[in-house]
């Protein structure tokens, strides 16, 4: 039996060791200074030759970040040389651990060139590789005593929300999230609505032009780690900024509690859409639906019949009192960098647009609504921005699958180009967010492509319109129309078929960036269909073929009752 | 317990604690003769016709029928790899529907047997199942008659030749070239002898590693952004191009070809195929527009370094070695 007073002692003792169980993991997380993990010296062979067959060609001989590609890179390879590295666990400007750096190995840095290595490499050469990258850094020491890193407390996922799309955070919290983004005044980089349109003359510790993070494309967050949607990720960013970059740190602005609700905003912002985990983007849409509508089609952007949902709605159901068409859509066009002929783009600025359409039959015309994110358009009337889509101007001639060439058509199969070149109003690429977004100047212009090198205008264009044009928070809008068929005196323009598939690709270039002529943006051969109206046999058939059955399973029954009856009568075995 | 309860009742905890539990640890990353998936099939179908035969359960032909077909399609869509397309999975299913058929109806007696739940429903013995199937299968007729006729448009399917035949002879900055016999100019040495030497390192102590470093040099300005970082077709830009560019690691592109069809393929790119290979959308550049010749044979010897393959040679006609 144990007394009184030293019931109370064990009590005590009992409780001191669950509070230290409870909170000494992360006050040792969140306080205690380490030292950074020291360069294991027996693997620097190994690292050596990795680094030498794997790393070199961007990187660079002495780790500066200056291999053969990196002139011809945006975002460019790191520079190892001080030490700078941008995801990490530990404080701002504090080296990083070696699990941060093996992280990046493995799962690479989405939106720029550094692929993941986890397919490719061993465990052991990830490692090793990791250690020999330590030893070029040269302006500071992973062994040297006045180094220390104090590993940040990121709290845990309040929501225990799981991947791939971490759905099913509350609405109050990412409200809350935008309460936070709103006070500590995220905006002046990120934008608006976060698209990465705030700031057009950051810099990076180098002096290189560096951007904001565009939130509504997290599959290009360098520090998702294959994980976009994660929370944890911005989380991490937020707690530790991203060294080298104008991104601080926010962990005393910021208590843990709300970093995780302003992440579940950020994230809340990036459509959910299936991401290829090779490429880390969203997957194309190689076929862009043409809706059908019997009546005129409506040129404001906010009509029912022009709305549909950012995300995947197989992944994430439409928002409740969702008012647009069903099955009305969002294709996503992936763009690259013309990279093939003349002049080539190797930096594009914009990797991807959002296209919608509708047909009407009263109208004979065909809509295209064509989105984009592009942080800042230019206000030099020399280098307009512009998108445009590409078309098989004689469409009736080719055979199969047959197409004119991708860039601008060959001398045998023509394209027909439909550009739309355009100015914003009032504009200033330095303005505060502006929530009511510009007004563009547009024309449109069109042409005839024989080949990148011969393109010409159109002596009769086809009578393409922009009818509708906005530029807003980062995003741009255009809306194109046309008439089914032209009359189309010189053979050029595309006459466009019902019910057919048609290839279709899209230009972009980015007047900001001086993109011209062919130095632009450039997506592959898709298609588009017009869908025809639903045949009224749907509404007739269904009941018929419904019925019919229903009387073949009564002759069924009929059939068998008889044959039981002859059985038992005996004039059938 | 009713025998046939207890029998369905083995089967689901029994397929629930091999398919969640002993699945996992059967196919470890490393194929062995032991633990592997067919195996791990093995072992759950011993297991089906083991608790029936221990328990005495003998269960009904129509029980029995189920299973069997319920077990090929379990190893058609789980346990077969690779995983097999819907098509053939549909045909392999028919096949196995009619095997499944063909073993119900061995002899009258299962047959009976098989059929007599059947014809009770008809007839309304059973009266819920008749009220059920009789009501359930018109709209299932009517509803799947809707899906039909609702107009679907999926994307076209293209078919294209990847390695498409090479011409006799190409002419490269007005230069022209017999493919046959051509040899890659800078392959001066036994390319395995360079293993482990170091690009960049070694170039000004080794003649060979100058022409890698330089083919390499080349191919990271040029190449990457389609044929990836790695020389495996993933890169930056990859993923937007239809045809995806080639996988130099896969042992079906540079490792079966000759030096001399890279050539060609290098310098005339999208534009120089052939109509079968849809020149019209690929993105391979004409690459002597970019390159000069001895460029282009630098970095076709970079790629077979780099990954370790060697090229077709006229002598022998297979490749050897090589791989990641």
């Amino acid at each position: 039996m144990l007394t009184e007073p030293r019931k109370k002692v064990r009590q005590f003792l009992v409780a001191l060791v669950m509070v230290l169980i409870v909170g000494l993991p992360s006050v040792v997380l969140a306080q205690e200074a380490k030292r950074p993990d020291p360069v294991l010296k027996d693997k620097l062979e190994l690292g050596k030759k990795t680094y030498f067959k794997r790393c070199v060609w961007c990187h660079g001989v002495e780790g500066g970040g200056d291999g053969p590609s990196a002139d011809r890179l945006f975002t460019r390879p790191r520079n190892f040389i001080q030490g700078t590295f941008k995801i990490r666990w530990t404080d701002s400007g504090e080296l990083p651990l070696d699990r941060n750096l093996i992280d990046t190995v493995k799962n690479g840095l989405p939106g720029s060139a550094m692929p993941a290595w986890s397919n490719v490499l061993s465990e052991d050469e990830i490692v090793s590789v990791v250690q020999f990258v330590k030893t070029l850094v040269q302006d500071r020491d992973f062994e040297d005593e006045d180094e220390e890193v104090f590993i940040q407390d990121f709290g845990k996922n309040p929501w225990g929300t799981t991947g791939p799309y971490h759905l099913g955070i509350p609405q109050a919290d990412i409200d809350a999230g935008k309460e936070v983004f709103l006070k500590n005044k995220c905006f002046e980089c990120h934008g608006g609505e976060g698209r990465g349109d705030g700031n057009p003359t950051m810099k990076d510790d180098w002096g290189f032009p560096i951007f904001a993070a565009d939130w509504q494309q997290c599959w290009n967050f360098r520090g998702s780690r294959r994980n976009h949607y994660d929370p944890f990720n911005v989380v991490r960013t937020v707690s530790t900024g991203m060294n080298g970059t104008p991104m601080p740190n926010f962990k005393d602005k910021i208590t843990v509690e709300d970093r995780w609700k302003l992440a579940a905003f950020v994230n809340s912002l990036c459509p959910r859409k299936k991401i290829d985990k090779l490429a880390s983007k969203p997957i194309n849409d190689f076929l862009i639906k043409s809706k059908f509508t019997k009546g005129p089609i409506s040129t404001d952007f906010n009509d029912p019949m022009w709305q549909a949902p950012d995300d995947d709605f197989t992944i994430k159901s439409r928002p409740e009192g969702f008012t647009g068409k069903k099955n009305q859509r969002w294709h996503y066009v992936a763009l690259a960098g013309q990279i093939t002929r003349g002049d080539r783009n190797f930096k594009p600025k914009v990797d991807n647009l959002w296209v919608m359409s509708n047909w009407s039959e009263e109208e004979n015309a065909v809509y295209y609504l064509v989105e984009y994110h592009n942080r800042f358009l230019s206000i030099d009337p020399a280098f307009p921005d512009a998108v445009a889509m590409q078309w098989p101007g004689q469409l009736g001639d080719l055979y199969g699958a047959e197409k004119p060439y991708f860039i601008y058509g060959d001398a045998k199969k023509p394209v027909d180009v439909w550009k739309a070149n355009f100015l914003v109003k009032d504009y200033n690429d330095t303005n505060a967010p502006n929530p009511n977004g510009y007004d563009l100047d547009v024309s449109v212009k069109e042409f005839v492509g024989r080949g990148f090198d011969a393109i010409s205008d159109k002596e009769t264009p086809g009578g393409v319109t922009v009818v509708n044009s906005k530029y807003h928070q980062g995003r741009v809008k255009i809306m194109f129309k046309r008439s089914l068929t032209t009359e189309n005196p010189d053979k050029t323009d595309v006459q466009i078929p019902v019910k057919a598939f048609i290839p279709v690709s899209f230009m972009q270039w980015s007047g900001w960036d001086k993109e011209h002529d062919e130095h632009m943006a450039i997506s592959t051969w898709c298609y588009t269909i017009l869908e025809p109206d639903n045949p009224a046999s749907m509404v007739y058939m269904p009941p018929i073929l419904g019925v019919a059955f229903f009387g073949f399973q009564m002759w069924l029954v009929w059939m068998t009752k008889r044959t039981r009856k002859m059985a038992a009568e005996g004039k059938v075995k | 317990m009713n025998n046939v309860v207890k029998g369905i009742l083995l089967y689901v905890v029994g397929w629930a604690a091999f398919h969640y539990g002993l699945f996992d640890l059967m196919k470890p990353k490393e194929f062995s003769w032991i633990a592997n998936r067919y195996v791990y099939f093995l072992l759950f179908v011993f297991y089906c016709i083991g608790f029936n035969l221990v328990l005495k359960l003998k269960p009904p032909i129509s029980l029995n029928g189920l299973v069997v077909w319920l077990l090929g399609l379990y190893f058609y869509t789980n346990i077969l790899y690779p995983p097999v397309p819907w098509t053939l999975l549909i045909t392999y299913m028919m096949l196995w529907t009619i095997g499944t058929f063909l073993y119900i109806s061995q002899d009258p007696v299962t047959f009976a047997e098989f059929r007599k739940p059947i014809v009770k429903t008809v007839i309304g013995e059973y009266k819920i199942a008749r009220y059920i199937v009789f009501i359930a299968l018109p709209l299932l007729v009517g509803f799947g008659t809707y899906k039909s006729l609702e107009p679907k448009f999926e994307e076209p399917v293209e078919l294209r030749t990847v390695h498409p035949a090479p011409p006799a002879t190409t002419k490269v900055h007005g230069k022209s070239y017999k493919l046959e016999g051509l040899q890659n100019p800078f392959r001066t040495d036994e390319q395995d002898n360079y293993k482990d030497s170091f690009p960049f390192l070694d170039a000004d102590k080794q003649e060979y590693m100058k022409s890698v470093t330089e083919g390499g040099t080349i191919f990271f300005q040029n190449c990457h952004y389609c044929h990836g970082d790695q020389l495996n077709g993933q890169g930056m830009f990859s993923h937007v191009f239809n045809p995806t560019p080639a996988n130099f690691v896969d042992p079906g592109t540079i490792a079966m070809l000759r030096e001399s069809f890279l050539f060609w393929r290098v310098s005339k790119g999208g534009p120089g195929l052939p109509n079968e290979s849809t020149p019209w959308s690929s993105a391979m550049p004409p690459w002597e527009e970019h390159l000069k010749t001895e460029e282009i044979w630098k970095v076709i010897l970079f790629e077979y370094w780099y990954t370790g393959w060697h090229p077709r040679t006229f002598d022998e006609e297979s490749s050897s070695g090589g791989g990641e």
